[in-house]
């Protein structure tokens, strides 16, 4: 998304707050403001605060699903190729291929898929990693991880506006309002 | 020339593969026998020696039995009839004790890989002793002496034949020389000797052996006036007696006697003669007993007394007037187990008159061995069950007269000059003769031996002797055949033969064994030898029709006499007593009298009985124990004539009370790297007067404990094992009586209760060739034949002594031994039990719970229903051998091979993997045999006959009890034995489908009930 | 903002039983800054003595695993007390012992994640590292103990010279397979886990290295509820997929035993009674571990008496299901009318090998009982000294099952009896010393609480206002409807 001239080099404002509650009562009002680029930051997992925001339900579970699928279809036909197709040979009398006995390894390939596409979906979900980011810039962020809440709005909102954004932050946050740079 | 011949010896070695180099192969030829002076030999010998000799270097004998066609011919063309990498067999022989016993061998491009029983020969009838097998192993052994030593004050120099031949000539003329033979039947070394006494007619000539059957040879000249050989039949016996003896395993023609013996009793046919054993301690023969008592050996000629007494009283029988007195003397001390067992005897005796016969043990004295002579004549045997033929040496005195007498003459310093051909009497003489130290001090002794050992260390010359693989000779099998010998390879160190020695001795000029075999052979048949017959002589490698006459002698009244005051005598010897116990020396089932100490094959074959290797032990009954106070497995301090011995307790079920067995042959100081220091040397118990049974020794526990190792469970373990072992042999090894079996056939299935056996898919069809395998336990004597087999066949390795007390011994056959005691008796009750074997190996189950276990597929079935090993694709979880339910699958655990000298390294079958360190092991029905027969049948383009692919057991077997073949072919023998109402399955029960089937075992007591079982509680009980 | 129902009775004492009562799960006036300062300072400030003290002793004895490794490498399998009948030996049994400790991890943050039991938040990220550890050191010994362990790959589906296979119908492929996939979970869901508070860590950092280094780890979380949306739902697919595999695992390896046809082995009773072995091991050994680790890093208000008590709990409940385990195998063995399994396991009891039985049952089902008592479930050292005895007969129990049922199987002829040898015992030990270091290393790298997690079950945490169902141990969840109301 293109930005307009007026605030090249602000990424946006960051407001942060003490208390849960405030924090959550601050992000609906964002959210009825009708802001789309903005985020809310916590050290731990706010319940309620997805809806507070307004977040939509991720689609990671579907992921997760086909590639549990792929999973356990990679296990049968590993098993029924290897053993049955490409060098079957005679054991203990049985059957070349048989269900039952291939079922164990199929679980296991349809858990192993699952649980890497869960991490690797959720990283790739959530554009990480990304080891750059305006906001690490800011030395009070630093507490985002440890005991304070923080709500950011970004410039390239289209209703982002350095005096109407900064006042609503005001309004709803006791602390000062702070500017963060975009660093080129 | 010693350092050539060294050279030569091994520059041949190595250079196997290098022969095409024409000029270093004729070299090589032209110093074939590298000690021989060529010119002193009359040119046409020498060029049929040149061909014969040099061909037999490059064709490793495989010439030798078609010699007139033979020329010497660079491997660059290959000769005549030989494809190379295609084994070829050859008949020889090798003689133990002056028997000379048949045998085919197996050679691999020059080298002879295995050893096989020669079918013509009369003593092997295609089967061979585990002992004979394992002479292969000896031929390569590293410890073999390489070279020729003298030994002068406290110096040991090496000298070469030249230096030896040079000096032999004046050696032996006049008084004070001696010879010092073994017992041999060779008619080559027979006529030499003549010849070496004409030339030198002052010299004397001894023969020892440490066991020997001079005691039957004694008792046969007390009855009939001259001494003549006893040949037993079995075939027609139906009741056969053996006092102390052990006709199944150490008599010389045990191999035929075994034969007749397993084909005798077939109870589909509904015959089955019924054995009688009175022994001192299990042996062979006695584990196949219908009626078994034990006795103590000193009291066994009270027991065959009884029978002549209760024969003459009780039924009647008419025994010579000379020898009435062997009856009416009555033993009153006598025990109800031995009064019951000769009344049984006695009766049946009398009603199978003539189909029955009477054998008596070598280490009973002469007195007992007439007393049976007399009665076998009586009852009419003689010619039936039991023939004779005239001793081959009748003026020979016995082995023990000889070496006293030559004891005496060295301590009289009447021996200047003594040769000892073979032997090794510093070892094995009587202990009373301290043969040892005399022989230290004769001037001039000379010892030809396979080994630098304890004899030659103390001679003045020490001279390598050829093995019998390496050499020319003949010998007359124990009913007289003649019998060839022919090199299978050049003497690996350049060691020579007896006959060649005493030719040299004999002033005859040094003269190649196939010169002296042919002149002898040539000198006795009369007739020139013609091609055809010498051909077909080495070829069948026995010379046919040329038994000995059998005779029948008459009795002589004065020998009798003697022979009843003599049993007179050994009537008064009381019991053995706790205090006083009597100690039995036995000859080892393994390594003999000791010549084979240093063969590891032998040591690590577990005893049949006590499954000890690398060890002799005292052998005593658990009851026994109790009494004297020693435990298994604790250091007992035997004191006997004079010495005191330490020897290892193997408490083990069956001996005589207050008796106790140990083996000779152990303890050698100089046997070489494998037998050295082996088990305890048992010969300083053994003296003139009692070689073989020692009454009121002394038994004392001292408390130290040794572990024996041995490759199965001690009879004495605790409770809970004891009794489930009990509960399980019963469906494990069945057995019935002959009665129950022919009145009830499916007897032998009606123990087995489990829920039928189906599968959860759809079985696998078996199309084309299936192989199975069915062993007859009826036949099975545990001989062990077939673990020495199948470890020469398969590359089997020896792991020694500490890794079989790890439990990892490596051999692919468990000959499975138990003992079967009343149900629910204790250890501390029994003293007696019944022994039943089982040849176990790999089964070859059709649902084998190996294979669906195995990660990687290293094992899995072939097309025609083997239970494959993919040595290569094993990467060792030992997962199969623990889902094994047999344990029939063997580990790698080291690499065995690492240390193996280059020698042993040429016995492997080239046909089989060498295993690597890691890897799982086990039978494969010698797969490699059934690929040759197949590829071959495939080239003839015919299918494989039945019988025509012989596992290396089934092969050696001599009690032909293994059967192998293909199971789809309904004609075939294995599918009609699995036919028959006595086959059954192990371990059945769990739907693994075994292919091989085993054949219950089926007893022949009187009352038609086994015997033993019953009998042991009932021994227990009264002794305990 | 403190919080204001009922005060625990005393102070550090949070193990009341008054159902109406919410027990806190952070005791003393701890708030988020707090709990972020004691787990992040166990990594910032230098470690006590101690700590080099037990590093020094567990990193030589890694060593001497190394060693015996390379010597059993180099000989031989032979060098172990291994023979005919008995197979497999202690390395089977390290094993099995090794993978059921690493089962309480995974069962802590998954399961009880799925029961909403959030007394696991203290302790989940500690068990979670164990079970990493436990795993690693389960991983060497199916790895060594092959024959030709330069051929080991061949167990894996790739291409090799022989262009075959492997058998997938062998029980040890399924092993290789659930073993692995749990070694993957489990890190996977460890490391998730961890994105944050190595955030936090990276945002406290001092140095460069320090800043560079976690900031790495960290993948730049910046705590933002939009990812923290997809990493909730993330860690809930994990967890529900951890759960089965948990179960799964301990199964397959009783598979081993289960599928061969060996008496003693051959039980359909084995997965359910492996995995309730493998759960009871596991918390036997995080409670070994968390009561020196709380006591020496002074987390007694983070992982509290209540944490210790729960797990109490559980060892008393799956120590007495596996007695139950070992009561029902005896009676099946009789009732089955097999007369080879009614011996094995009468050889068992009262066999050559009797001594371990006992040993197994003493510490396995007599040890757990104590917990019947809550004075044993909140005294740490009578707690540690229980858990140390149970880890002892777990590993007994695991060797009366490999070795007492082979060594008298079907033919009495092949029975033995197994020693082990040194090289066997050293390698055992050394496992141990490979398990402690990383474990070590882990306590002085990372952060050995979830202190993300443990924030969210803060009083602080939750909105503290009229119709509210309060603090502490805290149920349900706020939508944000109820937030506008």
């Amino acid at each position: 998304m293109s930005k307009t001239a007026e605030h090249a080099g602000l990424y946006g404002y960051l407001a942060s707050f003490d208390l849960v509650d405030e924090f959550l009562v601050a992000a609906t009002r964002v959210r009825d403001a009708g802001y789309t680029h903005w985020d809310a930051h916590s050290p731990f997992v706010i319940h309620g605060l997805d809806a507070a925001m307004g977040v939509k339900k991720t689609v990671l579970p579907y992921i997760v699903f086909v590639a549990g699928l792929t999973g356990a279809a990679v296990g049968i036909l590993l098993q029924w190729w290897t053993n049955a197709v490409d060098y079957p040979f005679l054991i203990s009398g049985k059957p070349l291929f048989s269900l039952p006995a291939n079922i164990p390894i199929a679980f296991e390939t349809t858990i192993l898929f699952a649980a890497i596409s869960a991490l690797v979906g959720m990283l790739v979900l959530n554009r990480l990693p990304q080891l750059y980011h305006p906001l690490f810039a800011n030395r009070s962020f630093k507490r985002a991880t440890d005991d304070r809440f923080f709500i950011s709005i970004e410039a390239v909102d289209p209703l982002f506006d350095p005096t109407t954004t900064r006042e609503l932050l005001e309004s709803i946050s006791g602390r000062p309002i702070e500017e963060i740079e975009d660093q080129p | 020339m010693s350092s050539m011949n060294h050279h030569n010896g091994m520059a041949y070695w190595r250079s196997l593969d290098e022969l095409e180099q024409t000029a270093e192969f004729r070299e090589a030829v032209g110093r074939e026998f590298p000690n021989d002076d060529w010119d002193r030999l009359p040119p046409a010998t020498r060029r049929q020696f040149l061909k014969v000799m040099g061909a037999s270097l490059a064709l490793a004998g495989l010439t030798a039995c078609r010699w007139p066609k033979e020329e010497i011919v660079p491997f660059a063309h290959r000769p005549e009839g030989r494809t190379p990498g295609v084994p070829q067999r050859f008949a020889t022989s090798m003689e133990i004790d002056g028997v000379a016993l048949g045998m085919l061998v197996t050679s691999f491009d020059g080298r002879p890989i295995k050893a096989e029983g020669n079918p013509l020969h009369p003593d092997s009838l295609g089967a061979l002793s585990a002992v004979a097998q394992a002479e292969i192993l000896q031929l390569y052994d590293p410890d073999r002496s390489r070279r020729l030593l003298l030994r002068e004050g406290g110096q040991q120099y090496v000298k070469d034949w030249n230096e030896f031949e040079s000096l032999a000539g004046g050696l032996f003329s006049g008084a004070g020389a001696a010879v010092l033979a073994g017992a041999f039947s060779s008619p080559t070394l027979g006529a030499l000797r003549e010849r070496f006494l004409t030339a030198h007619p002052e010299a004397r000539w001894y023969e020892y052996e440490p066991i020997s059957r001079d005691n039957e040879r004694e008792g046969t000249r007390l009855v009939f006036g001259s001494m003549v050989r006893i040949h037993p039949h079995l075939g027609g016996a139906e009741v056969v007696a053996c006092f102390d003896a052990d006709p199944l395993f150490d008599h010389p023609a045990a191999l035929r006697l075994v034969r007749e013996f397993a084909a005798a009793r077939n109870p589909e046919s509904g015959t089955g003669g019924r054995l009688y054993v009175g022994e001192s301690g299990f042996s062979l023969t006695g584990v196949r007993a219908d009626h078994r008592v034990a006795v103590a050996s000193s009291r066994v000629p009270a027991l065959l007394a009884a029978v002549a007494n209760s024969l003459v009283a009780e039924h009647g029988l008419e025994l010579p007037a000379a020898a009435a007195g062997f009856a009416g003397a009555t033993d009153h001390s006598a025990t109800d187990d031995e009064r019951h067992f000769v009344d049984l005897l006695a009766a049946d005796l009398m009603t199978h008159r003539s189909r029955s016969v009477v054998l008596v043990g070598p280490r009973q004295a002469p007195a007992v061995h007439a007393l049976a002579a007399v009665l076998n004549h009586a009852l009419g045997a003689t010619g039936s069950t039991i023939t004779y033929t005239a001793d081959p040496s009748p003026d020979r005195p016995s082995h023990l007269e000889a070496i006293s007498d030559l004891a005496r003459r060295i301590q009289d310093d009447e021996i200047e000059t003594l040769l000892i051909l073979g032997g090794n009497p510093a070892y094995d003489a009587p202990a009373d003769l301290d043969f040892a130290d005399l022989l230290a001090g004769v001037p001039v002794s000379i010892h030809l031996s396979l080994y630098d050992d304890e004899t030659s260390k103390l001679c003045t010359w020490h001279l390598p002797a050829s093995h019998s693989l390496e050499s020319w000779g003949d010998g007359a099998a124990w009913d007289g055949t003649l019998s060839l010998r022919q090199p299978l390879i050049e003497p690996l160190y350049g060691g020579r033969s007896a006959i060649e020695v005493l030719a040299i001795a004999a002033d005859d000029g040094p003269k190649s064994g196939y010169e002296l075999v042919r002149e002898s052979l040539s000198g006795r048949s009369g007739i020139p030898i013609s091609g055809d017959f010498w051909r077909r002589a080495l070829r069948d490698g026995v010379v046919g029709q040329s038994a000995w006459e059998t005779v029948a002698p008459p009795t002589d009244p004065a020998g009798l006499a003697s022979a009843v005051d003599g049993l007179r005598e050994l009537l008064e010897v009381g019991r053995p007593t706790t205090e006083h116990p009597e100690l039995v020396l036995v000859p080892d089932a393994k390594v003999f009298d000791g010549r084979f100490a240093n063969n590891g094959w032998l040591q690590e074959l577990p005893d049949a009985i006590t499954k000890i290797t690398w060890d002799n032990a005292l052998l005593i009954s658990p009851a026994t124990a109790r009494d004297i106070g020693v435990s298994d497995s604790e250091v007992a301090s035997v004191e006997a004539r004079g010495a005191t011995l330490d020897l290892p307790v193997c408490v083990v079920p069956g001996m005589a009370r207050n008796c106790a067995a140990v083996a000779l042959g152990y303890g050698r100081a100089a046997a070489g790297q494998v037998g050295n220091g082996v088990g305890v040397d048992t010969y300083r118990f053994r003296t003139t007067a009692a070689p073989g049974i020692l009454s009121g020794v002394a038994i004392r526990g001292t408390g130290r404990s040794y572990e024996l190792a041995t490759t199965q469970d001690h009879f004495a373990i605790d409770t809970i094992g004891f009794s489930e072992r009990n509960l399980r042999v019963a469906d494990l090894v069945r057995e019935t009586s002959l009665d129950a079996y022919l009145e009830n056939p499916e007897i032998i299935h009606e123990q087995e209760h489990h829920p039928p056996l189906i599968s959860l898919w759809k079985d696998h069809e078996y199309e084309g060739e299936q192989w199975g395998m069915a062993i007859d336990l009826n036949a099975c004597i545990g001989c062990n034949a077939c673990i020495v087999a199948c470890q020469a066949e398969n590359n089997i390795p020896v792991v020694g002594r500490q890794q079989v007390l790890n439990q990892r011994e490596m051999q692919w056959i468990r000959l499975d031994r138990y003992f079967k005691t009343a149900p629910g008796v204790t250890p501390d009750e029994v003293d007696d039990a019944e022994i039943v074997f089982q040849p176990m190996t790999c089964v070859q189950c059709e649902n084998a719970p190996c294979e669906q276990v195995c990660p990687v597929a290293a094992t899995q079935h072939t097309t025609d229903g083997l239970n494959a090993m993919v040595y290569n694709r094993c990467i060792g979880t030992r997962y199969c051998s623990n889902n094994c339910p047999y344990k029939v699958r063997r580990f790698n655990f080291f690499n065995y091979h690492k240390d193996l000298a280059d020698t042993t390294k040429m016995q492997f079958n080239p046909d089989v993997t060498v295993r690597s360190r890691g890897v799982m092991e086990k039978c494969t029905f010698c797969v490699q045999r059934i690929e040759a027969v197949r590829i071959a049948a495939r080239n003839d383009n015919r299918p494989i006959a039945d019988g025509e692919i012989m596992p290396a057991c089934a092969q050696t077997c001599p009690a032909e009890a293994i059967t192998f073949g293909n199971l789809n072919d309904r004609s075939s023998d294995v599918s009609r034995s699995r036919e028959e109402h006595r086959s059954y399955a192990a371990l059945a029960e769990l739907n693994i489908r075994p292919r091989t089937h085993y054949l219950a075992r089926v007893n022949n007591p009187v009352d038609g009930m086994p015997s033993s079982v019953e009998g042991a509680g009932d021994h227990g009980k009264e002794s305990g | 903002m403190s919080a204001t129902t009922t005060e625990p009775l005393s102070y550090l004492d949070n193990t009341g039983d008054d159902p109406t009562v919410r027990a806190r799960l952070v005791v003393g006036d701890n708030d988020f800054h707090a709990v972020t300062n004691k787990v992040c300072g166990i990594v910032e400030s230098p470690q006590p003595r101690l700590w080099w003290v037990a590093f020094a002793i567990s990193s030589s004895l890694t060593l001497v695993l190394l060693a015996m490794i390379a010597y059993l490498v180099t000989t031989g399998i032979g060098v172990w007390g291994l023979m005919i009948p008995v197979g497999w030996g202690y390395a089977i049994v390290n094993f099995v012992f090794w993978v059921g400790i690493g089962h309480a991890g995974t069962l802590i943050s998954a399961i009880l994640f799925l029961l909403r039991q959030r007394w696991r938040t203290s302790i989940n990220r500690f068990a979670e590292g164990m079970t990493i550890f436990a795993v690693v050191c389960a991983g060497v010994f199916p790895g060594i103990h092959v024959g030709r362990v330069w051929f080991a790959y061949w167990l894996a589906p790739i291409p090799n010279q022989m262009s075959m296979w492997p058998n997938f119908r062998s029980p040890l492929l399924w092993d290789v397979f659930a073993v692995g996939t749990y070694a993957t979970v489990s890190l996977l869901f460890w490391y998730m886990g961890m994105i944050p508070d190595l955030a936090a860590l990276r945002d406290r950092a001092k140095t460069k290295i320090r800043y560079y280094a976690y900031g790495l780890l960290a993948l730049g979380w910046r705590s933002s509820n939009r990812h923290w949306h997809r990493f909730e739902f993330a860690y809930l697919l994990l967890a529900a997929l951890a759960t089965p595999l948990v179960l799964s695992v301990h199964s397959v390896v009783s598979f081993d035993f289960a599928v061969s046809i060996m008496p003693g082995w051959h039980t359909t009773i084995f997965p359910p009674y492996f995995v309730a072995g493998a759960i009871f091991s596991g918390f036997a050994m995080v409670v070994t571990l968390v009561i020196p680790v709380r006591r020496i890093y002074g987390l007694q208000e983070i992982i509290t008496k209540r944490h210790l008590e729960n797990m109490a709990k559980i060892m008393l409940a799956t120590g007495t299901m596996v007695g139950f385990a070992y009561s029902t195998e005896f009676f099946i063995a009789w009732y089955s009318g097999n007369t080879y399994e009614a011996f094995t396991f009468m050889n068992r009891a009262f066999g050559p090998y009797a001594w371990a039985y006992w040993t197994m049952v003493t510490c396995n089902v007599l040890v757990p009982q104590v917990f019947w008592m809550k004075r044993f479930r909140t005294n740490t050292i009578l707690l540690w000294i229980a858990s140390v005895l149970i880890n002892v007969g777990m590993w007994f129990e695991r060797f009366v099952i490999v070795v007492s049922s082979l060594s008298r199987d079907y033919l009495p002829t092949s029975w033995g009896y197994y020693r082990p040898s040194i090289v066997d015992i050293l390698t055992f030990v050394g496992s141990f010393g490979l398990f402690f270091t990383l474990f070590l290393l882990f306590v002085r790298f990372l952060p050995i609480v979830g202190m993300a997690e443990v924030k969210g079950v803060m009083p602080q945490a939750h909105l503290d206002r009229p119709g509210h169902r309060g603090h502490g141990d805290y149920h349900g969840d706020i939508t944000g409807t109820e937030v506008l109301s």
